[in-house]
């Protein structure tokens, strides 16, 4: 009797185990790794929401991780092979997405076949997430550059913001050193050594710092050259000034030592918390480089794609995931935006009430609008494998340049020293 | 007499100087953390009403007090569990000595110029594949025994007497016993400095944990101060705030230790 009833106790422990086992079958679970809370991790979050109503058995969950920490982590374990702990689907910085691809080629899924529709994106964006002709990221936020300006220290000097709209970079500097002068306020301000505004300018003329086969085109690089020309313009007549680091940049437009600001349109998010300046700000788009054929008055800095694990148990149902919201919902992004400010590059959007709804910080201007058009004028450019090695030549040969140095000399060093770190 | 007192004057005068320079960093760090983040950047120096709403802001955006808990108990089991081992080994390197050991405590000194990215991938290869990832184990194990604590614990056990351990022998006291009631109650200062020296190095190490604390529920302080900076606009109060706490279980424990610290630094034995 007592062996018959242990054994129906162990069949009842089997059967229950069972049936949790199933259960916990049902539910899947969806990790994702991103950063910042009142950005990207706020938009996932809802876009678990929505997903949760198409198929509640998936489950989001979301890491909070410093894009520097998850390349770390990513490098780490792919390196040592230890990819259990790697999530379904990750955040990318799109100037490192081809890097990563290519130092990994195995360790990211490919979405071309995964039913998302990515002529629904801004093209230039598309370009920055495809690898060998394969789509590997679901393109998030916009970073189309835009020109940001005090229309009051304009107005000071007798000007406003339709004369700082589609013009090139001769008027910019010329009106620029007449705002210097009546106001005595500079209209840009930018980290020394960094190259950031380099490279906005730069991706405005569509070329970049590689050739079509991918070789380091710097020293005889005519665009770069003009750039450069312009930089030191900027600087010479005091309508850029130089500042140290990130803090004092940001610091240098909200405490209004200067009058403007050129960045993504991320940079809004920094430029909105002074509330003493609110209705004295209006976005505008960039000057354009006359002497360089084919530039325009676009650019793009920043931004970042979903991208999707090899490594994942579920790599449909994280793709479907993201099909379904980032890549198919105009509700997601008319939720996001005015709470974070998070732009989409899903161009249908653009057609939302939301994003036509005037911004009061902006006198009313609706920004939103604006900036999904500049991001259909991008041009597209192809960053590379070797983009932050570019990057950080660049910023060495400026120092030189702004210390003395002639440009084609620091361009040739520049030139060499990326064929040796890509060699 | 007159010179004497522009001496002092002037040695004071170069002492305040020191001291504002080391301190105001720190000073204007909780300063910080009681403004709003535009205040901040605009250079405030005085303490401003944000405290509270920094701190409101901090809590509800991240796991703040899951991250305080799990540094304070990775800090504190690798604190003891490194002091445990590496004064053992110090104490047998330099109480046992003999040429081979002598020889092997000079290749553990070479392993100080092993910088640890280099042993980071296999490391971690290793933790995934005994299942360590994302415990305390994990976090305690690759500093435990640290060639810097031996070798501290190696030349502070000189100044141990030998006297004590012969008259220990003689009352029936076993090796085991020497160590443990004659050794640590006579070296507490040096047990002080290695457990502050440690504590801050586990407290603040970033890269191991980053790397195997991959769940958010396993997160650090480090890590989370790292994602405070992490987004595109940054609010400084918070991010202040947030060092300006984490600094302190490490500030009090100096503090508590300052005496024997001092003592155990400069190698004295009571």
């Amino acid at each position: 009797m007592k062996k018959k009833l242990t054994v129906l106790f162990l069949m009842i422990v089997m059967m229950a185990g069972f049936t949790t086992m199933t259960f916990a079958q049902e539910e899947t679970t969806i990790t994702v790794w991103c950063w910042d809370p009142n950005f990207n991790i706020y938009a996932m979050e809802e876009a678990a929401a929505i997903y949760k109503d198409i198929n509640p058995d998936v489950n989001i969950e979301i890491k909070e991780v410093a894009w520097e920490d998850l390349q770390t982590q990513l490098s780490t374990s792919l390196s040592a092979n230890q990819t259990d702990s790697l999530p379904d689907i990750i955040l990318m910085q799109d100037n490192a997405l081809a890097k990563n691809v290519n130092s990994f080629p195995n360790a990211f899924y490919d979405l071309s076949d995964s039913g998302i529709e990515f002529d629904k994106f801004a093209n230039f964006k598309v370009e920055l997430t495809k690898v060998d002709g394969k789509n590997y990221a679901v393109p998030f936020d916009n970073g189309a550059a835009i020109n940001a300006m005090r229309v009051d220290v304009l107005e000071e000097a007798g000007y406003t913001i339709e004369d700082f709209t589609n013009i090139t970079w001769e008027e910019f500097i010329e009106k620029g050193s007449d705002v210097k002068e009546k106001t005595g306020k500079p209209l840009l301000s930018a980290i020394a050594g960094q190259s950031d505004l380099l490279m906005i300018m730069m991706q405005s003329t569509g070329n970049w710092f590689f050739d079509q086969n991918g070789e380091p085109n710097i020293a005889d690089n005519e665009p770069l050259k003009e750039i450069i020309r312009v930089y030191q313009e900027l600087l010479e007549k005091e309508i850029l000034v130089q500042i140290n680091d990130w803090n004092q940049y940001i610091s240098s437009f909200q405490s209004g030592t200067v009058a403007g600001t050129m960045n993504g349109a991320w940079i809004i998010g920094s430029i909105v918390p002074v509330k003493e300046q609110a209705g004295n700000w209006r976005i505008t788009n960039l000057p354009r480089l006359a002497n360089v054929e084919g530039a325009t008055n676009y650019s793009n800095q920043g931004g970042s794609s979903w991208m999707v694990m090899a490594n994942s148990e579920h790599p449909e149902i994280a793709a479907d995931f993201l099909n379904q919201t980032f890549a198919g919902s105009k509700e997601l992004y008319e939720t996001i935006l005015p709470s974070s400010g998070a732009i989409a590059t899903y161009l249908p959007a653009g057609d939302s009430e939301v994003y036509n709804m005037p911004h009061p910080f902006f006198g009313g201007q609706k920004i939103y609008t604006e900036i999904i058009d500049y991001a259909a004028k991008v041009p597209e450019v192809d960053y590379g494998i070797y983009n932050y090695e570019a990057r950080d030549t660049i910023s060495t040969a400026i120092t030189q340049i702004m210390s003395g140095q002639d440009i084609q000399s620091a361009l040739d060093e520049a030139q060499s020293t990326l064929e040796f770190q890509m060699w | 007499m007159n010179k004497q007192k522009l001496f002092r004057a002037s040695k004071y005068g170069f002492l305040i100087f020191i001291s504002f320079c080391s301190l105001f960093p720190l000073f204007w760090m909780f300063v910080a953390a009681t403004n709003t983040s535009v205040d901040v950047l605009g250079g405030t120096l005085i303490p401003g009403f944000n405290l509270i709403e920094n701190f409101k802001v901090l809590t509800a955006n991240t796991n703040f007090y899951q991250a305080m808990w799990n540094s304070f108990k990775y800090a504190a089991v690798t604190t003891l569990a490194s002091l445990l081992v590496s004064s053992l080994a110090g104490y047998g390197f330099e109480i046992y000595h003999d040429r081979g050991k002598d020889m092997l405590m000079k290749v553990l000194l070479l392993s100080l110029m092993v910088p640890f990215a280099v042993i980071m991938v296999p490391l971690y290869m290793l933790f995934g594949n005994l299942g360590l990832l994302n415990t305390t184990a994990g976090f305690a194990l690759p500093t435990v025994s640290t060639a810097f604590l031996i070798f501290l614990f190696r030349q502070s056990s000189r100044n141990f007497p030998h006297e004590v351990i012969e008259a220990s022998r003689l009352d029936g006291l076993t090796e085991i016993g020497i160590f443990f009631r004659m050794f640590i109650p006579i070296m507490r200062s040096t047990y002080a400095a290695a457990a502050v020296i440690t504590f801050m190095n586990a407290w603040n190490n970033y890269l191991w944990p980053l790397i195997i604390m991959q769940k958010e529920s396993a997160k650090t302080m480090p890590l989370l101060i790292s994602n405070l900076t992490a987004g595109y606009t940054i609010d400084y109060g918070v991010l202040m705030l947030a060092v300006g706490i984490s600094i302190l279980p490490t500030l009090i424990l100096f503090l508590a230790l300052q005496k024997n610290f001092a003592e155990g630094v400069t190698g004295s034995a009571k």
